[in-house]
């Protein structure tokens, strides 16, 4: 099942990437550390897609390879009908400004010397989007949709809080008319109170312009809150993947128990339901994962052969797969 | 029983290029042994700047304490001489830093920067400081501890780093700790460890503990009372359990419901999120008589906008700086 007839504006499969890695020693093999291990995930049309995880568990490269951002090493990424990882030149540049990223930190990811109407419109520029004339009234478009005021548009990035500059990287990857936007932690860097305000902006964005949203973060109170299904990675791999009342519910995995287990929370009948589970040392070094389920060495439940072979992701209902030996299907 | 630190009206002001500013104005507070205590608020809002009023390290030539108090033990803080701050800090009072990956030494391993701290402030022989940092890596959960202790720091992971802080801060054992937002950098899974090691601390060695942090759940999971900062003041303080059921004040209300949180059973209902409008007023603007939420405040009038409120305490122990903190 791909394409446009299964509702899904995103299908990866078998994602791979790699990153050489040097090693000392003698003999200087060529080494590669697998950042993203045969991914497999799809996002329906208009819907969100979560991606959670450790630290270093490879869902950030994931998005940059779904964007072509970094190169895959194997895998297909399907945007509609067309293999995105294929396409050259004009087409190319066309599947291009159908997806666009916003980025954790506001700070850093605008150019400051150019004001901010000239940061909204330079994707229209380097794209060629539209008449020049008409560009002028996309912008004042924009920084409407994305609730910053006309005056504005002469201010320089720094003259902005980082809230209202998150909403000038917003109104940016707005402007090409994006169908797919990747999210990677959007409001990790901003207070509660504009965090809020920006999530809001978020899905009132993807309602009014039928976006399709990949959304990285770490705070699973926002997760909970943006998506409508969600994958979690350990190592690379994908270990539980369902939707978002399945996941929350009734997590499967020991990996995802335990992580929802550590998650501080006001409500106090969640605390007294909670038993944390604790998941003690680091994974295993990435250049060297083990053969068997990588998170073997600090699983709760692990018995001896789950380190004898990786455990595929199976199904467990419709929208619910998990990676596990020991979880009955 | 009398508080182990007791803080009294205390003014503390930043020198900026645009002026003097009361970074905190007017604040009071007590903390108990044993006690967990928790700072709130939005960033900017003086809740590091408590913390290292408290240390003696407010930043140099550019912070001084104005007025109050800071009754630690029978002295005042507030007054005592660098030396006899160093003092302190090295035997009473330690703190954990914001950042931890810049506040270990990279050249010397974790096992020489706990000794050292121990030589230095117990007076410990080499032999006896080597075992003592041992004993110390084990407590905060470092696996195989002697195969840890000669690591130097690039060598650990950002949680093993942190949790090596936290045995440096614990090396003197300290009456009081603050912990800086001690995991905010770090991974769910390793918070809650480190959680857990605060809560066996302070269970086990009747050690205080400010924890500063911007989660709510993290405040509901460790502390038992709680102070709102806002703008330099205290905008809210009492029991954590009933500040979060029943918040006095529009700000924490603010703060609370604000946040998406994971509930017990998730249903399909997902209203927009609560917005607070507008951003923390400037440091220029700290000093004024005014309720300083009052330009974000949904309840606001005349009375808010001119003048600064009194702290109103309720018979639960809460104290809300609000005017309206009884229709609340
Ligand atoms: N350009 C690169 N070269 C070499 N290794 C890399 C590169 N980018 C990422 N990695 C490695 O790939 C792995 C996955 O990194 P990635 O940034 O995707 O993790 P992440 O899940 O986004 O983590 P975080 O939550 O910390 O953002 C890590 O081990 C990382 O060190
Ligand atoms: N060294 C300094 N010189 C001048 N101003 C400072 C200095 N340190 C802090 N400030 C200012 O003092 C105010 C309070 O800062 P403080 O660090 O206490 O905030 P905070 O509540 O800890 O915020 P955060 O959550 O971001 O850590 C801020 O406006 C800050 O810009
Ligand atoms: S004093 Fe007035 S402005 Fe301030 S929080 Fe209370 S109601 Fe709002
Ligand atoms: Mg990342
Ligand atoms: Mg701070």
């Amino acid at each position: 099942m791909s394409g446009e007839s299964s509702g899904n504006l995103l299908s990866v499969e078998n994602l791979t990437v790699r990153f050489p890695v040097k090693q000392g020693g003698l003999f200087k093999r060529k080494t590669f550390l697998y950042a993203v291990d045969d991914v497999s995930f799809a996002v329906k049309r208009g819907e969100t897609l979560a991606i959670v995880g450790e630290s270093g568990s490879g869902k950030t490269t994931a998005a940059l390879a779904v964007a072509r951002l970094v190169d895959a090493h194997l895998g297909t990424v399907k945007l509609g009908e067309h293999d995105f990882l294929t396409l050259k030149d004009e087409a190319l540049r066309k599947a291009r400004a159908k997806v666009q990223f916003i980025f954790q930190d506001p700070y850093a990811s605008l150019n400051p010397r150019l004001r901010a109407e000239a940061v909204v419109r330079e994707p229209l520029d380097s794209l060629d989007e539209g008449e020049p004339s008409k560009r002028q009234e996309t912008v004042d478009e924009l920084f409407k949709a994305v609730g910053l005021r006309p005056e504005q548009q002469r201010l320089f990035p720094h003259q902005f809080s980082g809230g209202q500059r998150q909403r000038i990287g917003i109104a940016r990857a707005l402007a090409t008319r994006p169908e797919l936007i990747i999210c990677d932690e959007p409001v990790s860097a901003l207070d509660v109170a504009v965090q809020a305000q920006i999530l809001n902006l978020l899905r009132k964005l993807q309602k009014d312009f039928g976006l399709t949203y990949l959304f990285i973060s770490h705070d699973l109170g926002v997760v909970q809150h943006m998506c409508d299904s969600i994958a979690v990675m350990y190592m690379g791999k994908i270990v539980e993947h369902a939707d978002r009342k399945s996941l929350f519910n009734n997590p499967k995995h020991p990996y995802t128990q335990a992580l929802l287990s550590a998650v501080p929370s006001v409500d106090k009948k969640r605390r007294e339901a909670t038993k944390r589970i604790l998941i003690p040392g680091d994974p295993p070094d990435p250049i060297n994962p083990p053969k068997g389920c990588r998170f073997a060495n600090r699983c709760p439940i692990a018995v001896p052969s789950c380190s004898d072979s990786q455990p595929a992701l199976r199904a467990l209902g419709d929208s619910h797969t998990v990676a596990c030996h020991l979880v009955d299907c | 029983m009398a508080a182990l630190l007791k803080v009294e009206n205390l003014r503390i002001e930043l020198t900026t290029r645009d002026g003097i500013a009361p970074v905190i104005d007017d604040l009071s507070l007590e903390l108990n042994a044993g006690e967990t205590l928790s700072f709130v608020g939005e960033s900017g809002c003086g809740k590091s700047m408590t913390a290292l009023a408290i240390m003696g390290l407010l930043p140099d030539k550019v912070g001084r304490v104005a007025s109050g108090t800071i009754m630690f033990d029978g002295e005042d803080l507030a007054k005592a001489s660098d030396a006899r701050l160093r003092e302190i800090r090295g035997n009473d009072i330690s703190m954990i830093f914001q950042e931890p990956m810049t506040s270990l030494n990279p050249v010397y391993t974790i096992g020489e920067q706990i000794a050292e701290v121990l030589r230095r402030h117990q007076n410990m022989d080499q032999a006896a400081a080597r075992s003592r940092a041992l004993e110390l890596l084990d407590a905060v959960r470092i696996p195989n501890p002697k195969s840890r202790v000669d690591d130097y720091p690039h060598q650990m992971s950002g949680g093993q780093r942190q949790r090596v802080m936290i045995a440096i801060a614990l090396a003197c054992e300290p009456k009081i700790l603050i912990a800086d937002e001690p995991t905010t950098a770090l991974d769910v899974t390793v918070q809650a460890q480190i959680f857990d090691l605060l809560r066996d601390l302070g269970k086990e060695t009747g050690t205080a503990i400010i924890l500063i942090t911007h989660d709510m759940g993290a405040v509901a999971e460790m502390a038992e009372r709680m102070i709102v900062m806002y703008a330099g003041r205290k905008a809210e303080e009492g029991p954590v359990d009933q500040i979060i059921e029943h918040p006095r004040h529009p700000y924490t209300k603010g703060l609370i419901s604000c946040v998406p949180h994971l509930v017990a059973q998730l249903s399909d209902d997902r209203p927009e999120l609560t917005e607070v409008r507008g951003i923390v007023p400037s440091l220029m603007d700290f000093g004024r008589d005014e309720c300083l939420f009052s330009s974000r405040c949904e309840r606001a009038d005349d009375k808010c906008r001119s003048s600064r409120p009194t702290e109103m305490k309720f018979k639960n122990d809460q104290h809300s700086a609000c005017w309206q903190a009884k229709e609340l």
